[in-house]
């Protein structure tokens, strides 16, 4: 008989409402590993966490940064590979087609060491002194090129989510007197957020993990900050164990959100 | 007293690529005239109808709506604000309320408060029988419901003009029925409506005028039962032969 009740104990579909999502025990895991391993060996692990713990809030803020203006050129660029205008179409595509055929490494190494020479020979050029003694932030480059690599990326999804709305959507709202911008803002991309959310949130886990690239362009993120611990100490195995583990600890973390954020809008509405 | 004209048609030509869809239509619709257009899939007639508020572009030929012609992108809204238009698919915002469906384009288009705006929706809401489902989603409604309330939609906007495109020609049998109801209500009040259907009972008590079109042309028109029974033309015999 108690077998039988402890049958009924599974979670079923009425259940899960109100059971958090069960994959947070990968990140309780996780995260439990590299508490452990900072008790029981304080020497190094806890050493290698302080140390590279200000690169963490560089990687989280590089990453939040860069994904909150990709966003917005995402969409803008999206937009113009739909418009009607011939030559706004021409410059987007041209614009995904370079962005998206680059290593994004290589884009990084491109702003950080080679744009700023063009833009101080540009200056010579011009004999303007502002120019000529451009200095490129290695912060503001980092995100530059991270923007410019996955706004291309992210156009296409915009641009995959706008046209699955039926053309009917489209049509109604003309035939109402809504101009583009009104159709566009009050009837498509309401419909299309859906749509795209579930690949959006994939975009920024890639993005939080290529974030490590910018460590190459004197950005001090986890990576960089890892690679100065190991310089210093000669412990590779500890070193990018601990590394490791924080990037998964930060992945798992933002897999579970937008599992979270992709349920949340898919049960609302009808 | 002469009917003004409310939608001048001349020489229209249309084609998508090589396909011809429209070539050379001539048709003039006057003020509460009730126009329902027949004829085989392919004849051009949904294209006709959607060259009348530009959800088409066309190539040669004129469209005067109401006195605007088609030229710009501000004629084209200023018509499109006139022309009321229902679709076979309904194409209700999915993501928006009933009572939302209904006053989205008021507030945005026509500049109306919420309070006018809700008024006005719940009016027509009333008047197509949807009183109360204004807080549900398209989604929950039948397909006639949804298209008795994608008329009420295109009616807040108060146009001059409604144009019907094959309303009832996704709904089941049953549902045909009362989306005819409320088109037959609004053309007994004096719109001016072009509808293009085969559904003739409808055509008979509604309409002041049948045209038939095949190959983008308008082959004939005339009243409903003078067209359906004493047809002229061999290509309108030979259609209506095969829905009568």
């Amino acid at each position: 008989m108690d077998d039988e009740n402890g049958l009924e104990k599974i979670p079923g579909r009425g259940a899960a409402k109100y059971q958090i999502d069960h994959w947070w025990w990968l990140v309780v895991a996780v995260a439990g590993i590299v508490l452990l391993l900072s008790l029981t060996q304080p020497d190094p692990y806890w050493r290698i966490v302080k140390f590279v713990s200000d690169g963490v809030l560089v990687t989280v803020g590089v990453t939040l940064v860069s994904f909150l203006l990709t966003l917005i050129l995402g969409l803008v660029i999206a937009l113009g590979r739909i418009s009607k205008n011939g030559f706004f179409r021409w410059i987007t595509t041209i614009y995904v087609e370079v962005a998206r055929g680059i290593p994004l490494l290589v884009q990084l190494l491109f702003w950080y060491f080679a744009f700023p020479s063009l833009i101080q020979s540009f200056g010579r050029l011009l004999s303007l002194q502002i120019l000529e003694r451009y200095h490129a932030n290695p912060y503001i480059m980092a995100i530059l090129g991270l923007c410019f690599c996955y706004g291309a990326y992210m156009s296409e999804i915009y641009r995959a989510g706008i046209q699955s709305i039926s053309k009917g959507q489209n049509e109604a709202a003309r035939s109402l007197g809504m101009t583009h911008g009104q159709a566009m803002r009050y009837i498509i991309l309401p419909q299309a957020v859906k749509v795209i959310l579930p690949p959006v949130g994939n975009e920024f886990i890639s993005l939080l993990k290529d974030s490590s690239l910018v460590s190459v362009v004197a950005v001090a993120d986890m990576t960089r900050r890892g690679r100065e611990f190991m310089a210093a100490n000669f412990i590779p195995v500890e070193t990018w164990l601990m590394i490791a583990l924080l990037y998964l600890i930060m992945t798992l973390i933002a897999a579970r959100v937008v599992a979270w954020i992709e349920k949340k809008t898919q049960t609302e509405e009808r | 007293m002469e009917p003004t004209p409310i939608i001048q048609i001349q020489n229209l030509h249309k084609h998508f690529g090589e396909t011809a869809a429209l070539n050379g239509v001539d048709l003039v619709v006057h003020q509460g005239e009730v126009v329902v257009i027949i004829g085989p899939s392919g004849s051009g007639k949904s294209t006709l109808l959607r060259c009348i508020n530009r959800l088409e572009t066309f190539q040669t030929g004129s469209v005067i709506v109401d006195e605007i012609p088609l030229t710009t992108a501000e004629n084209i809204n200023a018509i499109r604000t006139e022309v009321g238009m229902v679709f076979q698919s309904f194409n209700l915002f999915p993501h928006l309320t009933v009572l939302e469906n209904v006053t989205l384009a008021q507030k945005v288009v026509r500049k109306r408060t919420k309070a006018e705006a809700n008024a006005i929706a719940y009016e027509l809401l009333e008047k197509v029988g949807i009183p109360e489902k204004c807080q549900g989603y398209p989604g929950q409604l039948s397909g006639g419901q949804q298209q008795r309330v994608a008329i009420a939609r295109a009616l807040a906007m108060n146009p001059k003009i409604m144009l019907f495109d094959e309303p009832t020609s996704a709904l089941d049998p049953e549902m045909i029925q009362e989306v005819l109801d409320v088109m037959l209500q609004l053309a007994k009040e004096g719109m001016t409506m072009v509808v293009v259907s085969h559904e003739m009972g409808f055509a008979r008590a509604a309409a002041d005028r049948a045209v038939l079109m095949d190959e983008g042309l308008i082959i004939e028109q005339a009243v409903p039962d003078v067209l359906f029974s004493q047809p002229t033309q061999e290509r309108t015999k030979r259609f209506l032969s095969k829905i009568l």
